[in-house]
This record gives C-alpha cells, structure tokens and sequence, in this order.
C-alpha cells in the first residue's frame, strides 16, 4: 500500500462561481522511504498540493478529492483533531525561509520541546527534562555545531542555514512517515544548500521516511530525487524516474524547460525562452494548458484537454508524447503556418 | 587582458563600514571590500560570483558610485573616482547604470512605465517632453516590450516583463557599464532564459559592459567572458571564464563548482564536502579567509595572508595553488 495516495485532487479559491484552480485535479502516489521530486515554475501549484496534503489550506480554500490518503486513513473523513494528531507527527514539511518560519520570540530549544510536547512520547510529554536531552539529541542530529551553546539561541542569531537546520530538527523530531520540504534550499547559498540537502538524505536513508521534495531546480532533483513530477499551471504533466525523464523527456513542457537551462546551451548562444508566461486565472486555456506556449500546439491541442496517459510510471498529459529523438509522435503533423495565427 | 585601456578598473579597491556592537564596546570594523583589484573591457563582461556576505552587493554599490571607496582607486573611463569632485561625478553617473534582483521592489509602484523610463533623461539629460518619450518608446521596442506598455503600471506585467522594464530604464542614458546584481534569480527558468538572451543581444548591439553579479555558476559560465570568485572581501581567483571553470586552481572555486547541482549525471563529481558556513565579516579569520573551511589548509595558511598572484593565466590567492593543481 502506498503510503500517500491522491486522486483527482483539486483546491480552489475564491467565489464558487468564478474560482481560482491553483491546482486541477492532480494524481499522485508516494511509497514509503520513497524521494520524489516535484518541479515546477511559480504558479504551477507544487506548494498548494503540499500544503492540501498537510490539511493547511485554510477556508475561504477549498481541496476536493477523490481520494486523499495517508498511510491507509481518509485524510478528508477525519476530524480536525485527528488530523492535527497526524500533522506534524506522521507528517512534516519544512518551508522555503526557514528564519521566517520559526517565532521570533522563542528560544530554538522552546521551539523543538514544543514539538515533543504535543507529538512525542508518553515519557516526553511529561517529563521537560527528558524534552531537553531529546531536542539537543536533534540538534546533534542535524549537524549544528555548539549544539548546546544553540539551545538557548532565538531565530535572529542564526544563519540561513542553520535556522534550516533547526527547522529540519523540529520537522523529524517524532520519527514522521513524510517529511515534504518545499524549496528548502532555495534561500541558501550553493555551498550550504549541497550540505542541507546532503543532510535531508541521510535522515532519510537512516530513518526510511518517504521525502517529497518540492522545487524549481531541475538539477536539485535530478541529484537527488527518484522519481519526479513535472507540475504546470496546476496539472501534472509529465512523471518518471530520474534520470529517463532528463535525457528523453516526453512532454513538450518538460523538453523545454530543460532547452532554457544555461546548462544545455553552447557558450552565449541564445537559450531556448519558452515564449509567454503561466496562466492566470482569467487566462486558462481551453484545451491542452501549454498550447499557448508550447511549439508543437496544432488545432486539436486547442480545443481537446489531453489526459495524463502512457505506460506506470512514465506518464505525460500530450495529445503528441515525445518519442526518444525528442520530436512529437502519433501522427503529429506541422500546421501551415496560416492556421496558427490565433486571435 | 586587452592593451586598451578598460572601462573600469579597479585596485586594491576597498570599502570599509564601523559598526556599533553596543554602547560600552569598540566600533568594529566589516571588511566588506579588503582590496579587491579587476578591470572590466568596453563590451565585456565579468560575472562576480560569491556566496552572501562576500562583498558582492559592496561592490556594485562602490561601481556605481552610490557609495565611496575608504581606500584605493576605481577608474571608470579612465577617471578616478575616489579622488573626483562631485561634479566629475555627476558626469561620470550616466555611465555606469544598474538593474537589480527583485523586479517587484525596483520598480516605483505609483508609476507608469512611461514615467520610469523617462525619470533618469528628465533627471540627467536636457530632452524636452517629446524627445524624452519618443526615447522612451524606442527603449522599449529595443527592449521587446509592446507601444501600449507605455501607460500601464508596473503591477500590470509578470516578473520577466518587469526586468525587461527594469533593463530599459537601465539603458536610457546610454551607459557604458552595466551593472547587474543577481539580474535574474528572482525569476523562473522559462523567463531567467528569456532576460539572458535579452542581456546578451543588447550587449551585441549596443557594445555595453556588464558587472555581472551572481550566485548562480550555470548562468554565469553561459553568459561571462571574465570571471571574479569572492570570499570575505577579497578576489580569490580571477581569470577568463574558461580557465576559471575548466582548471579552478582556488579550493573555494573548486568547492562552489563542486556544489551546483547539475542534471547530468556522467558530469557528476565527487562532492567537495565544506563544513561549515562563511565566517562573520565582523571577526575575520587570520591569515587565509577560507581556510576555517578549506580542506587543504595547512599552518602557513594560518598565519599569513596570500596574495592574489599570477598563476599560470589566472590569478588566484592561495598558498597551495602550485602544490594542488
């Protein structure tokens, strides 16, 4: 059994009537001790899907599914205090500014025993004494120097990374099934980030936790991740094991984001831009999301909204899939170049 | 590296600031800029590349002339700077122009893209109303945006059109150096490809320089002709690009290479593991700055403060340079 289970997940804003669909009816399964990617550029409703997950889109949102499931249990049949027993223990997720996720207020060593008051053990519910070994046995964990010395430390007097640090101690300090991090090296300098996520792979390894590792950098999952989703404007468009999905992707989407990387260009030639932006919400597509901005778009991606099809495990949302040479398959043929001026 | 004269040079340029540590305490003293040299050609560019606190952001501020260098000489077009009077300097500021990070910040909310495009010709170059707005427009054609941008606000475009916007204001003196700071890692893949190849077609054109600054090591390889690693307010290696990128002769250079991700996975090399993070610029290690973090350190390193020198057609400030290439 998997250990997350989502099927058609949607989550919606605003009025009824008129909404805005930050993301459109996503499938997605994770297995236990699983790291999966998930990349996509602003907008693409990588973040929203997470936080459903975690059951914090707050109301006027709203997360419908068909299925939505965490280790065999209905996350959307449970009550409030169920779920809350379950986030946070089972589940945790680290965020993209981790000096703007911890309380100013507090001392790192409040902030980690709060954690264990609430989540932990029997024992470490009571006894404060045995919270404090425990949040400095984290801290070690984690790689901080002067472990100690930080205990009595707030957020401010921290660095970047070692505010992360600290953010990853809280997120692992009750053993949880999942730990979702959502860019969590975005905000670091490349020297750290390689140690942050050098770290969030042997915690993962060490303690078989499934990790859903949410980003824009192709290359942070192409050096880490098994398996990705390629996420655009609230779909997923294209899943596969790294790094097939790198060297022949079959979706368009994921052909060119990988064409605009400086990494896959010649020397000061002229990068590949995908031309236009993410829809918005009073600019959806009809049809296929891409068409406005993909190069292969011909009548039929105008108007038919293809599904996510193709073998287990290497599915892409194209009418046209790539084959491996890169170009579009399925009797795609190139329109005059008259019916492509659209108004 | 030319025998012209470059654009802009600078030697043991150095920026420092007194900071307060409490009422009772002695100012401290950041090192921000420790005497950093480098010259940048007509239509050139040099990417600066650097983790945060290296001095980078000091740096542009000293280019630009927003702030004064404490010591040292900073030539741009062959005047020097930090002995010029402040009507030198007003001559010399339409030169060098600059476009920053956050499109969303930088550009004045309450403002119309025609207003902002012309704000820096009504400030610096005598242009009546008409002449500054046709300007305007050829910018922005030049720059890929359309004639019916001219009246909207900035919150009407996305992050690319914004930098596009932010690029065109940058441009409208005429300047001769341009310099970036992080110009494109607030800004999505699809776009950040779209402003590099705008940057690099407007260099073409217009034979611009750039200061280019960046912590991104994939863009700057595609876009720089000269590269400048910083560390604590000093240049550790200094060279042309591809002798920089293909032989990196600094352990720092090495460790940052080492430490960009990248998708191909032959390519993938063995990490550099660097313990720690960059020290306070407040209390500086002795001798070598890196070597709190440098897995080649030895007690020379220590003690004694290398110099930036000639190593074989880079310059590179390490001890061991010889010893580990």
């Amino acid at each position: 059994m998997p250990l997350v289970e989502i099927e058609d997940l949607r989550v919606e804003f605003g009025a009824e009537a008129a909404p805005v669909i930050a993301v459109d009816g996503i499938d997605l399964t994770l297995d236990v001790g699983e790291v999966v990617g998930c990349v996509g550029e602003s907008g693409s409703g990588k973040s929203v899907t997470a936080l459903a997950l975690m059951g914090l889109v707050e109301f006027p949102g709203r997360v419908l599914a068909r299925r939505l499931a965490f280790a065999g249990r209905d996350l959307l049949a449970l009550s409030d205090a169920q779920r809350r027993a379950l986030v946070g223990k089972d589940m945790a997720m680290i965020f993209q500014d981790p000096l703007a996720s911890l309380n100013p207020c507090f001392t790192v060593a409040f902030q980690l025993t709060e954690t264990l008051r609430i989540h932990g053990s029997d024992a470490e519910r009571v006894s404060a004494r045995l919270r404090r070994a425990r949040a400095l046995e984290l801290l070690r964990q984690v790689e901080i120097p002067d472990a100690e010395a930080r205990l009595a430390a707030f957020p401010h007097q921290l660095s970047g990374g070692m505010a992360q640090r600290v953010m990853i101690a809280m997120a692992i300090a009750c053993n949880p099934k999942l730990l979702i991090a959502d860019e969590p090296t975005t905000a670091l300098d490349v020297t750290v980030q390689a140690q942050v996520l050098e770290l969030l792979l042997r915690l993962q390894r060490e303690r078989g936790m499934a990790l859903l590792l949410i980003t824009h950098d192709l290359a942070v999952v192409a050096e880490t991740a098994q398996r990705v989703f390629v996420m655009y404007a609230g779909q997923v468009v294209e899943t596969g094991a790294v790094p097939q999905i790198f060297e022949a992707p079959v979706h368009p989407y994921t052909q060119a984001l990988l064409a605009a990387l400086p990494e896959h260009n010649r020397d000061r030639a002229r990068l590949k831009a995908i031309p236009g932006v993410v829809p918005g919400q009073h600019d959806r597509p009809v049809g296929c999301l891409l068409h406005p901005r993909c190069d292969y778009a011909v009548a039929r991606c105008r108007v038919e909204r293809p599904p996510l099809a193709g073998p287990s495990g290497r599915q892409a949302r194209c009418h046209f899939p790539l084959d491996a040479e890169g170009r579009p398959t399925r009797g795609w043929r190139p329109e005059p170049k008259t019916a492509t001026v659209e108004e | 590296m030319t025998s012209a004269a470059p654009l802009l040079e600078a030697s043991s340029l150095t920026r420092h600031y007194a900071v307060s540590r409490g009422l009772f305490r002695p100012k401290g003293l950041v090192r921000a800029l420790d005497g950093v040299s480098f010259s940048v050609d007509e239509g050139r560019t040099l990417a600066v590349v650097g983790e945060s606190g290296c001095g980078k952001s000091t740096l542009a501020r000293a280019v630009t002339m927003i702030e004064k260098p404490t010591a040292g000489e900073l030539r741009i077009a062959g005047v020097d700077v930090v002995s010029a009077a402040s009507g030198t300097l007003k001559r010399l500021r339409p030169l060098v122009q600059m476009v920053f990070q956050n499109p969303y910040a930088s550009l004045n909310p309450r403002k119309k893209v025609g207003t902002l495009l012309e704000e820096p010709l009504a400030i610096s170059a005598k242009l009546g109303p008409g002449a500054r707005r046709d300007a305007a427009r050829a910018m922005m054609a030049r720059v890929g945006l359309k004639p019916e941008h001219y009246g909207r606000y900035p919150h009407m475009f996305s992050g690319g059109q914004r930098q596009r916007i932010a690029v065109a204001r940058a441009l409208m003196l005429h300047p001769r150096l341009v310099v970036a700071d992080e110009p494109v890692s607030a800004l999505d893949v699809s776009i950040q490809a779209q402003v590099l190849n705008l940057l690099m077609n407007l260099q073409e054109e217009l034979g611009i320089a750039y200061l280019f600054i960046s912590h991104n090591l994939q863009v700057v390889r595609h876009i720089a002709d000269a590269v400048a690693v910083m560390y604590l307010g000093k240049i550790v290696e200094y060279g042309a690009k591809d002798a920089v990128f293909g032989r990196p002769a600094h352990p720092y250079t090495r460790a940052l290479l080492a430490s960009t991700p990248t998708l191909d996975a032959r390519a993938r090399r063995q990490r550099i593991a660097l313990k720690g993070e960059l020290p306070s610029p407040l209390d500086p290690p002795a001798g070598c700055p890196f070597h709190t973090r440098c897995p080649h350190a030895i007690e020379r390193c220590r003690a004694e403060v290398p110099r930036l020198e000639p190593f074989g057609v880079i310059r590179v400030a390490c001890h061991r340079a010889a010893e580990l290439s």
